[in-house]
């Protein structure tokens, strides 16, 4: 393969998330920035679906998408 | 550019679609050195394109991320802008086999880093949370027509509805429509392009324009 692999731990993808959310002028942590999204609530989704994607990396049962 | 080197690129492209087809293993690796390629051959800045990012959950499922930029995943461009480039991959069982899946796709053409100044932006989710059409347009403009309607007073929060777009489709677009220098000569890109779409086109998975209820 020629691509490089960019391996990121769970704290890097929420770093992530939450860097570039607030980058693009969304502050919200990343549980509510999901929860959002997920339920439609968010002004601009598609500016941010690049970040929320990156969440699917994680477990299934990664505390990020317990709902409070 | 000869003959023999146009041969052998459009070989190796051959050769990544049938990998990423094929949906093993390798496949993610595949897509990713086929994307890269496609982009270097065409509207790339130097090398180091884009990344795959496999992250801690199980390998069933990867990014392709533009390279530049922390969380910004950018690829830059030879006019000096850049893309947004952002396609999330997972392996699906079909039987006794696998096929590799896109989730979702983000391409957005911007001339700043931050993000601020973007121009248009293709959007594909597979399964939306939202009742907007689950592959989309949208378009940082003014429109002309200040009755139209648009959706929340603005034409970039409209989402129009699009069939797939691949990033072939997209590249061609940044070169034909908005003037974006291609690496390599248009015999050749338009060639390389066109190939690679083709099978693009034969297995892309069409979305519903919106919800059903």
């Amino acid at each position: 393969m020629e691509t490089q692999l960019l391996e990121l731990s769970r704290d890097q993808i929420v770093a992530r998330i939450e860097r570039g959310a607030k980058s693009r002028g969304v502050f919200l942590a990343a549980p509510e920035l999901l929860q959002q999204y997920r339920e439609g609530r968010l002004e601009d989704p598609a500016a941010v679906a690049d970040l929320v994607a990156l969440a699917a990396l994680l477990p299934d049962d990664d505390p990020l998408f317990v709902r409070p | 550019m000869s003959v023999p080197e146009q041969d052998t690129y459009l070989g190796r492209i051959r050769e990544l679609t049938r990998t990423y087809l094929a949906g093993g293993p390798d496949c993610f690796g595949a897509f990713a050195d086929l994307v890269g390629l496609l982009l270097r051959l065409t509207v790339q800045l130097g090398t180091g394109g884009i990344v795959l990012v496999p992250g801690p959950r199980p390998r069933d499922r990867m990014i392709v991320y533009g390279a530049v930029g922390d969380e910004a995943s950018l690829v830059p461009l030879t006019n000096g802008a850049f893309l947004r480039l952002h396609i999330v991959l997972f392996r699906e069982r079909r039987g006794d086999d696998f096929r590799l899946k896109v989730e979702q796709a983000v391409y957005q053409y911007q001339l700043d880093a931050l993000g601020s100044r973007w121009v248009f932006r293709y959007d594909y989710l597979r399964q939306p949370p939202d009742p907007h059409p689950a592959s989309h347009l949208q378009i940082r403009g003014k429109l002309f027509e200040a009755e139209a309607g648009v959706y929340r007073g603005m034409l970039e929060r409209t989402h129009f509805p699009t069939g797939r777009v691949s990033i072939e489709a997209v590249i061609r677009l940044l070169i034909e429509q908005f003037g974006v220098p291609a690496n390599k000569p248009q015999d050749f890109w338009r060639r390389v392009l066109a190939e690679s779409e083709a099978e693009f086109e034969r297995i892309a998975y069409r979305p519903l324009s919106g919800p059903s209820r």
